[in-house]
């Protein structure tokens, strides 16, 4: 518009200076921006960005510049410094994220013409991408395209020359653009090929406290657990599920006991021995989500699975080699009933039979006088579970808070307790009996989301049972739980507590409607999770073998995107395209256009003002080998536009004249049209 | 290098498009197209979003790096779009004197449903950029600066956009002869020359004497109530009627009178005294050796009269490769 601003506009643009508004728009873009970052980096680097924006605005509106570039240089030194003390390396998510940050942060302090902008819009960008690049949340996808949008708004609002489009109108084009881009987008993220896995190693931040069971397990743990809705994994069987008392999710085993807490053995890596299936094999799949820990779930035994660095320690805990850090699948098979052939080794039985009678005394004591009156093991067995069930235990979430021994203070004191209490005390009983005899965590249970055909394990669900040596049968798993309640095992927690217990949750089964919209609500998370986060290389196979292509393969996927994207494009083209086409709609009038537009080829283009008749009287005139054909076409138009009555020759009857109509080229000079 | 560059391209454009007749519709084999310094920017970015996508197995982080992606390809197309079917026109420059600018008139038609922003054009070093909003037209003034007296021509000119994002600039050469008569500089100390020692302005003032004088070729920046509308209407070219008052008794405005000044000095003078004639509303006529221009008024009779001033002495030069 000025053109003294546009004098040297290669760069001049680029170096306007920028105005407050333009300022608080991309301050607010930013701020959204780093929302979704939010609990992910250290709040010093969040104020560092907001004290550096809010000075830079506070100047910006009373007309002021940037602050000096020594000041500039000296607090982007610092916040860097301060970066580095703090994660001791810029590689890596979370220092990388926060470098970021920092740089936009301090490039806002720093803004003065609109290439400061460009740098911080693509901050901006780049900021999106790395707030989803270890999320899983539809949400924050959502949310973040909505930032993107907005700044994409901004940034139109900041290039344009005044006037500026109005904010609704820059918000409508930048959302127009959205959607022109969607199916592009589509069709690069489904046919773009994935790799198996990362191009180099990801360092691991690793300072997310772990979730769920832990390796330890202490008198309360598990209650507390329990008072949590968090779904722990969920499950699909490829075929019919197990009965409810074999749905066991096997976690952590613990042997050793201090009196008061279960731990894990320090060293299980001795190769498991060998188990022979009783019953029929099942074939699922655990969706888990994170717990930060190295085990994995799977159903009671496992025999197969398809994690290629995931391995069973010697007491039948399937463990990985890194901690569950993101969302996986596991895939295996299970045997529900099996039985061990080999003996068990000293090293084990030593471990597992081991007893501490200074913290336990009056259990020792009851141990000795039920194995005198039952020398075989499993009368013994069955005699301790029948006092579980005879005696007035309780099966409680809230128990007394127990000091001391605890198992002789549950046992013979308190009486109440969670599956926690009741695997310890029998355990203990167990060993006390020269019985080997160890603790297992897990899960037991789960809900069946009818609506999707798969199983929900809560942390609700957490459960601990006990596993005990038979000679010549092997481990055999016991859980004292069901003595004393065995609604636990068939209908979960909520159907073995009285009315008043503080589970998690509970309300909503009384609402039946509530129920199944959270049914519903979870089979969309596992549908988001299926499709979307897992979305790989096989499901690409898959996509190949979906679409009939024969010996599906990288190049033929490749071949394939190829495809997609110029069709993509064309319609790209073709619709950003149609918009500027200004061809009449009326076919007769397209027709009359073509007309004139050939007239025009050979240098007798239609005047603005003239009409058709006129023009032909010109174009005989000009071209007396052209004028009777002309003439006729456009009596003809004429009268197809203008006459009441009905003429002798069809709209489309002149359409075809029209291009049956080739006018030859002028003799006379070269016209200048025609030259090249 | 970088101009040197440009100045290869221009030329290549110019032998591949040839001479285009004005008004002109912007077609897509025109258009040209390349990132800016922010594109290329983007375009690493975009890089890095994908490795870090593939990197950290990331769907959702893919998900947006392509989004990205696409927005930048749409927006491409928006780019290219800004320019194609745009139809251009220029309209005859105004007074353009020596040292001073000649402002060369755009006219940017866009008969689309779409706005077309920030157009700019680009012509000798001068541009001008506007907005066109859907279905108008707007006239881009371009004041191109004419140093010398002579005629200023201008072979090429570019229309280019950067519109929306400043990500892509795309540009287009149209190779149309526009051609501006470049007046002297309008400069003397001598006074308007009188017929016959009596003023003789105050008999013109008065419009009731003016009487039909015949049709003169029709000049842009004719009042439109002189136009000729009969004859155009009876298909004969656009024409102007030319009046001439009864009682103005002509005055010659004469190369002669000004023995012993230098040719560009006499030039200047003239020119002076012909402005200075035509806002005094007098009948004159300018005779320069080997010409003269038969006495009459208005702004056609000017621009005759300034145009013989600024090619005066100057043989038709040949066309020169005019660089935007």
């Amino acid at each position: 518009m000025n053109s003294k601003t546009g004098v040297n506009s290669r760069t001049g643009v680029n170096s306007r200076a920028v105005t407050y508004d333009q300022l608080a728009g991309i301050s607010a873009c930013f701020g959204l921006a780093l929302l979704a970052h939010l609990g992910s980096l250290p709040a010093w680097v969040f104020g560092a960005a907001a004290v550096s924006g809010g000075i830079r605005l506070a100047r910006a509106r009373r007309g002021r510049p940037a602050p000096p570039r020594g000041v500039r240089l000296l607090v982007a030194a610092l916040a860097v410094a301060l970066l580095y003390l703090q994660f001791r390396t810029f590689n890596g998510l979370s220092a990388g994220t926060a470098l970021l940050v920092l740089v936009a942060g301090l490039k806002l302090l720093e803004t003065e013409t609109q290439r400061d902008i460009y740098i911080i819009t693509l901050c901006i960008y780049f900021l999106s991408v790395a707030a989803l690049l270890e999320s899983t949340s539809f949400w924050l996808l959502a949310y973040l395209t909505g930032v993107c949008w907005l700044t994409t708004a901004t940034l139109l609002r900041l290039t344009s020359t005044r006037p500026l489009p109005d904010w609704r109108s820059s918000l409508r084009y930048a959302g127009r653009l959205l959607g022109q881009a969607l199916p592009l987008t589509l069709a690069l993220w489904i046919l773009f090929p994935r790799f198996a896995g990362p191009l180099w190693h990801i360092p691991d931040d690793g300072h997310v406290a772990g979730s769920g069971l832990s390796d330890s397990m202490n008198p309360g743990d598990i209650d507390q657990l329990v008072l949590s809705d968090e779904v722990a994994f969920r499950v699909h069987f490829a075929a019919a599920a197990p009965p409810p008392q074999e749905r066991y999710w096997r976690g952590p085993v613990l042997h050793n006991f201090d009196g008061r807490t279960w731990r894990r053995a320090s060293s299980m890596t001795q190769r498991p021995p060998p188990l022979q299936p009783l019953g029929p094999a099942y074939e699922y799949t655990v969706s888990l989500e994170p717990h930060q820990h190295r085990w994995l779930f799977a159903l009671d035994w496992p025999s197969r699975w398809n994690l290629p660095d995931a391995g069973l320690s010697g007491d039948y805990t399937l463990l990985q080699r890194d901690p569950v850090s993101r969302p996986i699948d596991l895939t295996a098979t299970s045997y529900t009933r099996v039985q061990e052939t080999e003996p068990l080794s000293n090293r084990l039985r030593r471990l597992d039979t081991q007893t501490m009678p200074i913290h336990y005394p009056r259990t020792m004591q009851l141990a000795q006088t039920l194995r005198s009156a039952h020398p075989d093991d499993a009368d013994y067995i069955r005699a301790v579970l029948a006092l579980f069930a005879q005696q007035p235990y309780y099966y409680t979430l809230t128990p007394p808070r127990l000091t001391g021994s605890t198992v002789d203070g549950f046992l013979f004191d308190t009486k109440r307790g969670f599956c926690e209490h009741y695997a310890s005390a029998f355990a203990v009983l167990m060993r006390a009996a020269g019985i080997p005899a160890r603790v297992v965590t897990g899960y037991q249970g789960g809900t069946f989301n009818r609506f999707a055909d798969y199983w929900i394990v809560r942390q609700s669900d957490a459960h601990a049972w006990d596993e005990v040596w038979i000679d010549g049968r092997g481990w055999l798993r016991v859980d004292p739980t069901t003595a004393i309640a065995p609604e636990r095992i068939e209908r979960g927690a909520d159907g073995a507590l009285s009315a008043d217990e503080p589970l998690a949750g509970r309300w909503q089964y009384r609402l039946r409607w509530f129920a199944d919209a959270r049914l519903r609500l979870d089979a969309l998370k596992q549908l988001w999770r299926e499709r979307i986060l897992f979305f790989d290389q096989q499901s690409q196979q898959k996509l190949l073998e979906w679409l009939h292509i024969p010996e599906p393969d990288g190049q033929k996927l490749v071949l394939l995107l190829g495809a997609a994207l110029t069709l993509v494009l064309c319609w790209l083209t073709w619709t950003v395209r149609r918009e500027v086409d200004s061809a009449p709609k009326d076919a007769l009038l397209r027709a009359y256009a073509r007309l004139c537009a050939k007239l025009a080829a050979v240098g007798v283009p239609r005047r603005l003002h003239e009409g058709a008749e006129d023009y032909a009287d010109r174009v005989g005139r000009d071209r007396p080998d052209l004028g009777p054909a002309v003439s006729a076409l456009c009596r003809h138009y004429s009268r197809l536009r203008y006459a009441a009555a009905p003429t002798r020759i069809t709209v489309t009857q002149f359409d075809a004249a029209v291009r049956a109509f080739r006018p030859a080229l002028k003799r006379r000079d070269s016209p200048a049209s025609a030259g090249s | 290098m970088r101009r040197a560059l440009a100045d290869r391209l221009r030329a290549w454009a110019a032998r591949r498009h040839g001479r285009d007749s004005l008004p002109i519709k912007i077609n897509r084999r025109r258009i040209y197209i390349l990132p800016t310094r922010f594109g290329i920017m983007l375009a690493f970015l975009l890089v890095a979003m994908l490795v870090a996508g593939l990197n950290y197995n990331s769907n959702l982080g893919l998900a947006f790096g392509f989004l990205m992606a696409s927005i930048a390809l749409v927006t491409m197309h928006h780019c290219n779009r800004n320019l194609l079917g745009l139809q251009v026109d220029v309209t005859a420059e105004v007074d353009a004197f020596a040292g001073g600018e000649a402002s060369f008139e755009f006219v940017l038609k866009n008969d689309s449903n779409v706005d077309r922003r920030d157009v700019e054009i680009r012509c000798l070093g001068a541009d001008g950029i506007r907005s066109v909003a859907a279905r108008s037209s707007e006239s881009v003034p371009v004041a191109v600066p004419v140093p010398q007296r002579g005629i200023i021509r201008i072979a090429q000119f570019e229309l280019r956009t950067r519109y929306p994002f400043g990500w892509f600039h795309a540009w287009t050469y149209i190779q149309g002869s526009l051609a501006a008569y470049v007046a002297p500089l309008p400069r003397g100390a001598r006074t308007l020359p009188s017929v016959a020692g009596s003023g003789s302005s105050h008999r013109s003032e008065a419009r009731g004497d003016e009487d039909f004088a015949g049709l003169r070729a029709y000049e842009p920046g004719v009042p439109l109530k002189h136009m000729a509308w009969k004859v155009l209407a009876r298909g004969g070219e656009a024409a102007v009627r030319s009046y001439t008052g009864l009682a103005a008794l002509p005055e010659w405005l004469e190369w002669s009178a000004l023995e012993g000044e230098n040719t560009e000095t006499r030039l200047s003078q003239l020119c002076l005294w012909v402005l200075e004639s035509e806002s005094a509303h007098r009948i004159y006529g300018l005779r320069l050796p080997g010409k003269e221009i038969a006495p009459g008024r208005g702004a056609a009779h000017r621009f005759a009269c300034l145009r013989a001033l600024a090619v005066f002495g100057i043989a038709e030069p040949p066309r020169t490769a005019g660089t935007p």
